[in-house]
């Protein structure tokens, strides 16, 4: 059996939004920063057991430090949401309770997972410890540069589109 | 006309697709994108994918700004417009690839623009946070210090006055050496506190600059010696005899400069000099410069050598003393600056803003920071007192009755080491000290742990009148307060009633 689901990435801009869709989608990774704008959109099946496979069309949102002011019409049909913010830069993650409200209010009831990405910048005991304090909760800390967690976090997501599916 | 050239213009950039409610084409044109009909739209591009849950049925019209659909921004960029109709989707696609990359390299220099800045504000969190912890580390490291050090330079001069064979005297002075060392660093150490925690006060006052130079080559040219080096001072005629300023301060500055160039120089010379920047009515600016033949410093490490505890080399102490230098200055309203190349010796300089008095003021012939006799038959006194005047003064006085020989000590912070070191038989104690009160002084002399210290008579001299006041000075442990101006008789009668 195979589904197709719509994932949208977003988050504050040069977390690494791009770059965690180019590690899982191409396996590949730039160190250089290209801004993404409006929206760009890649496709990629994930086998999820031995006879399912979900065709995730991933929409790589261009970043914003306003949430709320994402246009509505890229949320259209999204069945689930990843939220990036970089472990490096606290300014992507201090309001993030705020931003994933906004999110919540404009995609309801959509599995949405939370990134904390470049970790090969940092100490990974250290970024947990800020965050901890800081009372960010997260799903993942990945690294689009070595690729750490990128595989996982698609799955986990596809697996969890895939047993809504079921539900529906 | 004008509609023809609309037409002729928009024809090229949008493109017309209808699509039943499942998304098969039924009609197109190929302007943008080379679509056939009977396909499913959603093979075309993953934005097409499943129109009709996008679009849900209660929605007519949806517009999607800034699609990508090719590559890059530079391939196809475009705005897409979907309308539902009764039985298909009518969808619009506009190019607008042009608009949108012009877009792109402002939001490329936007965010870099912004990020950078946020780096720049975390770099300096995380240096502000640094000099915070370590500046609260060595403020109670050195406190914690204190106290034992006291101890055993107190306990090392019993020592010393008790009889001693010569192998014994030989181990004391090692002793005193290296106590004298660490109270030299504490000091520094504790000055670097309080100028990162901006609790150093300026306390500006008229000194003798001629002679303020003096001391300098005096010190240097002796500790120079020992190293084989030169040591010179010059200085321009025209810069007045005397200036007003923190003279502690800018000696503090001066010696920490001279005492690096000749710790970092093995031969050559030291050479301190003061131009004349500037005079006006009664200010001067003077350029000083301490330059040396030493081993200078290479141009990366110019930027690390006046943060504290950065030493560049293998010599002994905290590495404090240019973080002092560039800390006092800034109080001073100064900036040091360095000029340096390895293997042949570094300048430091500064410009700093002085006043000077429009008449000489009458100050004794002694350096006023510090004054020893040498004779032994008398009293010893240690005049604890910040003002130049009532300095001379009292000093005249004393010195004319022929019983005492004097110390003065201008700075309240000096007074407990001043005590131990040298032993008095009474103290004059101004109460209004710079750094630390008078009377707070005497309570720390009272609690002293050893009898010979704690017991000294100590004379209150203050400007305070009110009997409240007074009472609470007697009450700190002062024997007897005498009230400016006092008659030069009350002082040495109460003097000697005290020494009985």
């Amino acid at each position: 059996m195979n589904i197709s689901k719509k994932i949208v990435v977003l988050g504050h801009f040069g977390v690494g939004k791009t770059s965690l869709i180019r590690r899982f989608v191409e396996n590949s990774f730039s160190n250089d920063y290209r801004v993404s704008i409006g929206v760009h959109i890649l496709k990629k099946k994930v086998e999820v057991s031995v006879d399912e496979t979900v065709s995730l069309i991933i929409w790589d949102l261009e970043g914003t430090d306003n949430i709320a002011a994402i246009r509505q019409s890229y949320l259209l049909g999204t069945h689930g949401v990843i939220y990036v913010f970089d472990v490096t830069r606290p300014i992507t993650f201090q309001a993030i309770e705020e931003d994933l409200t906004a999110l919540k209010s404009k995609v309801r009831n959509v599995p949405m997972k939370v990134v904390g990405n470049k970790l090969d910048m940092v100490v990974e005991e250290e970024v947990k410890k800020v965050l901890l304090e800081n009372k960010i909760s997260f799903d993942y800390l990945t690294s689009a540069k070595t690729g750490d967690k990128v595989n996982d976090l698609f799955e986990q997501l596809a697996k969890m589109l895939t047993l809504d599916a079921k539900q529906i | 006309m004008l509609n023809k050239f609309k037409e002729e213009f928009k024809k090229h950039k949008l493109q017309f697709i209808s699509t039943d409610l499942n998304g098969i084409v039924l009609e197109t044109d190929q302007t943008l994108l080379p679509i056939e009909k009977n396909v499913d739209i959603g093979t075309i591009h993953p934005f097409f994918f499943n129109l009709s849950e996008v679009l849900n049925i209660e929605q007519e019209k949806a517009v999607f700004h800034c699609i990508q659909l090719g590559e890059t921004v530079e391939e196809l960029t475009v705005d897409i417009e979907i309308y539902r109709k009764e039985d298909h989707f009518l969808i619009v696609i506009e190019n607008l690839t042009e608009h949108y990359l012009n877009y792109q390299s402002l939001a490329q220099s936007r965010n870099e623009t912004s990020i950078d800045s946020e780096l720049v504000l975390l770099k300096n969190l995380e240096l502000q946070e640094r000099e915070r912890f370590k500046n609260e580390f060595i403020q109670n490291f050195s406190h914690e210090l204190r106290n034992p050090l006291t101890n055993i330079i107190a306990l090392t001069n019993i020592l010393q006055r008790s009889r001693l064979t010569e192998e014994q005297e030989g181990i004391l002075d090692v002793l005193k050496n290296a106590t004298s060392d660490l109270k030299l660093m504490l000091e520094d150490i504790l000055s670097i506190a309080m100028i990162a925690k901006g609790k150093l006060a300026l306390n500006p006052s008229v000194f003798n600059f001629e002679q303020f130079l003096e001391f300098l080559r005096l010190t240097y040219t002796a500790r120079a010696k020992e190293k084989g080096l030169d040591f010179s001072i010059s200085t321009d005629s025209a810069i007045p005899n005397y200036l007003e300023g923190d003279r502690l301060r800018l000696l503090q500055v001066l010696t920490n400069l001279c005492d690096n160039a000749i710790k970092y120089t093995e031969k050559g010379n030291v050479k301190l000099q003061v131009k004349l920047n500037q005079k006006r009515a009664n200010t001067v600016s003077l350029r000083f410069s301490v330059q040396d033949t030493g081993l200078g410093i290479s141009t990366e490490n110019l930027d690390r050598i006046f943060e504290s505890f950065e030493q560049l080399g293998r010599t002994e102490g905290a590495g404090l003393g240019l973080a002092i230098v560039k800390g006092l200055l800034q109080l001073m309203g100064s900036t040091i600056a360095i000029e340096s190349t390895v293997e042949e010796g570094s300048h430091f300089y500064f410009d700093l803003k002085l006043n000077f008095p429009l008449h000489v003021p009458e100050i004794p012939n002694i350096d006023n920071a510090r004054l020893k006799t040498v004779r032994k038959e008398k009293y010893s006194v240690l005049l604890v007192e910040d003002n130049e005047q009532v300095q001379t003064s009292l000093f005249k006085s004393l010195i004319e009755s022929g019983e005492f020989f004097i110390d003065v000590v201008s700075d309240g912070a000096l007074v407990m080491q001043e005590i131990i070191d040298s032993g008095y038989d009474i103290i004059l104690m101004d109460v209004n000290l710079p750094n630390i009160k008078g009377d707070q002084l005497t309570k720390v002399i009272r609690s002293f742990p050893f009898k010979n210290i704690k017991n000294i008579p100590i004379v209150g001299i203050t400007a305070n009148s009110f009997e409240e006041q007074l009472r609470a000075y007697k009450k700190a442990g002062m024997n007897a307060v005498l009230t400016k101006p006092f008659d030069e008789l009350e002082l040495i009668k109460t003097m000697r009633r005290l020494l009985k």
